[in-house]
């Protein structure tokens, strides 16, 4: 449900990723980091809820 | 003083004029309310309002406002030295302030500007602006300003009064800035007899429409704790959320939290707007709340304002008669209430 | 919906006088028009300060958490089905409770109404039957209440109360028909860019005021995560991120447990439709889990529990 309301408010799909890996899943979790660093890779910088300096007066 | 007619059209104009030496704030509708925008030539400003929703406070004090940066990177010549941050005070005009609001500028002053402190920003802000209050020919039935020393055409704190003659603006300056201001404004022709007339008497007819009898005559000679200690805390605040809506749309409340804020290396201390109603607001560092409770915030926000101010200063309750709490509290706790409560206690 | 104040301070008097209460929980009509005040009574002499009205909009279960005393309120619809949420996760039991059930026909819309007196200031509201009349200076106009419905009343499923102890009159038909979603589906099918820039511009004006925080039943955390500040989660400024963070956070706790009340709007001083927030979130648990939040006392809300058909197909 976070992912879905992170999604509905901009955040690309793709970007937001979950996954449940067993620390006995080596292989799965490369794949796993391998696929999630393609998709972010491909979306580019993150341009939403980035916190920079405080805008204010 | 001079008093000056424009047409409605005229003025608008005059304004944009005036953008070349002020920064000109003017009412702009945005959305279901008005609210204080920079002059500029895409939204006309719209002066047919009760009030802005939120006062024209943020305008001298704003809500957030960087106070000082420093850098901690080391290789910075200047690491680690707090320097403070440089401000815009070129001159800016508030049109349209009503005159209750101006009269809030009056009420924080001795906050902010007194014999032992003074606050450098909102001292500058203030002095580099000039007010050009517009008199309400119709005032809120929530509106009390005429209880607290104010009045819809109350000429004290303001620069300029604009008076609306219907189809026309008279406009009288009321002190050096405000005719400073003035002289600057291009078109419009000398008000005539009957044009002074005609505003006096709205003036006139304003005055008879607003609430004149929140009492707090009696206030000054309460003593501190009898209030303190009265019965009626608990249900004056029982319904309270304790949000800010009260505080922050309040043209007289004045408390500030400070905050540092840390990113990467670069580092800003800002002061941001708090409120009494949050429990954080007097959160000591030992993790004891001495105001934990909420009927104890609530007590604190009255008090303040038709207590402790009453007898710190001398002069007064802190309170403009805006109105605006009493119409914006989402619960309906209303101030005028509390007003007799305490008074009459 | 007027008529429904009789009968509610005759009930609050009867549970006070017999000592079935210690107090009870309702509304007072307000100092201002179409404003009214949560009040709690003990006195039973003093039920006449009771008022229901159609402008009755904030959620009085707000009111209940942690309180040690048997207590009478009043609950509509969405009301009961926090009173349900608040049982679930025990901030109040139900032996404390006497439920003084409201069929409720809508709350209206106090910004309409104004928008439709081209923002006029309302000197007065009298409402007959399913009618209303606003008046003010120079103007005095009558309405049809199902045409200034809140939104989240325009399409209210459970207008009757899911849980209580008597009625004050029969339960009312409930809508058939409406789709609750459309303008969440709306926003489903922008494009990211789009839909960052429809909730940028919506939360553009907020105060951090925390109402909407603090209106809602289901924000009860003796320190909300906003005003930690060891450590600090969040700016205090009213930068533009951190301000989204704050709305993000506060919707996400109400996963599950949103029952779309419309008190968080109501009490905006900016009038920030925040429902868009947790409407999505609504429609995830009700597609995702068949849940609705407040339903049935008997069951654990889906954030709550793990089943083994439990949705999972965003887990790489």
């Amino acid at each position: 449900m976070l992912k879905g309301l992170l999604e509905h408010i901009g955040i690309e799909p793709g970007r937001l990723n979950f996954s449940w890996i067993s620390s006995a899943e080596a292989t799965k979790f490369v794949d796993v980091a391998q696929q999630v660093a393609a998709s972010v890779k491909a979306l580019g910088p993150a341009r939403y809820l980035i916190k920079k300096r405080a805008e204010v007066a | 003083m001079t008093n000056k007619i424009f047409t409605k059209e005229e003025w608008t104009k005059a304004l944009q004029g005036l953008s070349d030496s002020y920064k000109v704030f003017v009412p702009v509708k945005d959305g279901d309310f008005h609210t204080f925008k920079p002059m500029n030539a895409t939204k006309a400003p719209d002066f047919d309002f009760q009030n802005t929703r939120l006062s024209a406070r943020s305008l001298v004090y704003p809500q957030a406002e960087r106070m000082f940066e420093y850098s901690l990177d080391e290789n910075d010549p200047e690491a680690n030295i707090i320097k403070e941050t440089p401000k815009d005070y070129s001159p800016q005009a508030i049109v349209g302030i009503r005159p209750c609001d101006a009269h809030g500028f009056k009420i924080v002053k001795p906050n902010f500007d007194n014999k032992e402190y003074r606050d450098p920003w909102w001292i500058q802000h203030f002095e580099s602006t000039v007010l050009v209050g517009l008199g309400c020919n119709q005032p809120c039935s929530t509106c009390f300003c005429a209880s607290v020393g104010g009045g819809p055409f109350n000429k004290d704190v303001l620069d300029v009064l604009i008076y609306d003659l219907g189809a026309n603006f008279m406009v009288s300056g009321l002190t050096e800035k405000g005719e400073a201001f003035l002289s600057k404004a291009q078109g419009g022709k000398a008000a005539d007899d009957a044009a002074v007339k005609q505003a006096e008497a709205l003036a006139t007819e304003a005055a008879k429409k607003v609430k004149a009898d929140v009492p707090t005559d009696k206030l000054k000679d309460k003593v501190i704790n009898d209030l303190f200690a009265a019965p009626f805390w608990q249900d004056v605040g029982f319904a309270c959320l304790n949000c800010g809506t009260c505080t922050y749309l309040c043209p007289t409340c004045w408390c500030f939290d400070i905050q540092d804020e840390v990113l990467g290396k670069q580092g800003d201390r800002i002061r941001n707007w708090d409120s009494c109603m949050f429990p954080l607001f007097t959160l000591h560092g030992s993790g004891h709340n001495p105001r934990d409770q909420k009927f104890q915030r609530v007590r604190q926000r009255f008090m303040h304002k038709l207590k402790y101010y009453v007898d710190k200063y001398q002069g007064g309750v802190q309170c403009s008669g805006c109105g605006r709490c009493v119409r914006y509290c989402p619960v309906n706790i209303d101030i005028r209430q509390v007003a007799e409560l305490m008074n009459n206690y | 919906m007027i008529e429904y104040t009789a009968i509610i301070r005759d009930t609050a008097k009867k549970l006070l006088k017999d000592g079935k209460v210690d107090v009870f929980i309702g509304y007072k009509k307000g100092t201002v028009p179409m404003m009214n005040e949560p009040v709690v009574i003990s006195d039973p002499e003093k039920v006449d300060t009771l008022h229901w009205d159609s402008l009755c909009g904030l959620n009085l279960c707000n009111y209940l958490t942690k309180r040690k005393d048997k207590i009478g309120i009043i609950a509509n619809g969405c009301n009961s089905r926090n009173i349900v949420t608040h049982i679930l996760e025990n901030q109040i039991s139900r032996e404390q409770l006497y439920i003084v059930g409201i069929p409720c026909t809508g709350v209206i819309d106090h910004r309409a109404v104004l928008r439709a007196v081209g923002n006029k200031e309302v000197l007065d509201v009298q409402e007959q039957g399913d009618k209303f009349t606003v008046s003010g200076n120079g103007f005095s106009e009558t309405f049809d209440k199902a045409k200034f419905l809140r939104t989240n009343c325009a399409v209210c499923t459970h207008r009757n109360p899911v849980i209580y102890d008597e009625m004050v009159a029969s339960p009312v038909k409930e809508q058939e028909g409406v789709d609750p979603f459309e303008d969440v589906k709306k926003i489903e099918a922008m494009d990211p860019e789009k839909k960052w820039g429809f909730f940028t511009k919506m939360i553009e004006r907020c105060l951090r005021c925390y109402a909407c925080r603090n209106s809602c039943p289901l924000c009860y955390c003796p320190t909300c995560f906003v005003d930690e500040s060891k450590p600090q989660w969040v700016g205090k400024s009213i930068d533009p991120t951190d301000t989204m963070t704050f709305h993000i956070m506060r919707a996400y706790h109400c996963a599950g447990r949103c029952t779309d009340c419309g008190a968080c709007e109501r009490v905006c001083p900016v009038g920030i439709p925040m429902r868009q927030f947790t409407k999505k979130l609504n429609k995830d648990a009700l597609e995702y889990f068949s849940w609705e939040a407040g339903l049935n006392p008997d069951a654990r809300p889906p954030l709550d529990v793990y089943k083994p058909d439990d949705y999972n197909d965003f887990v790489k």
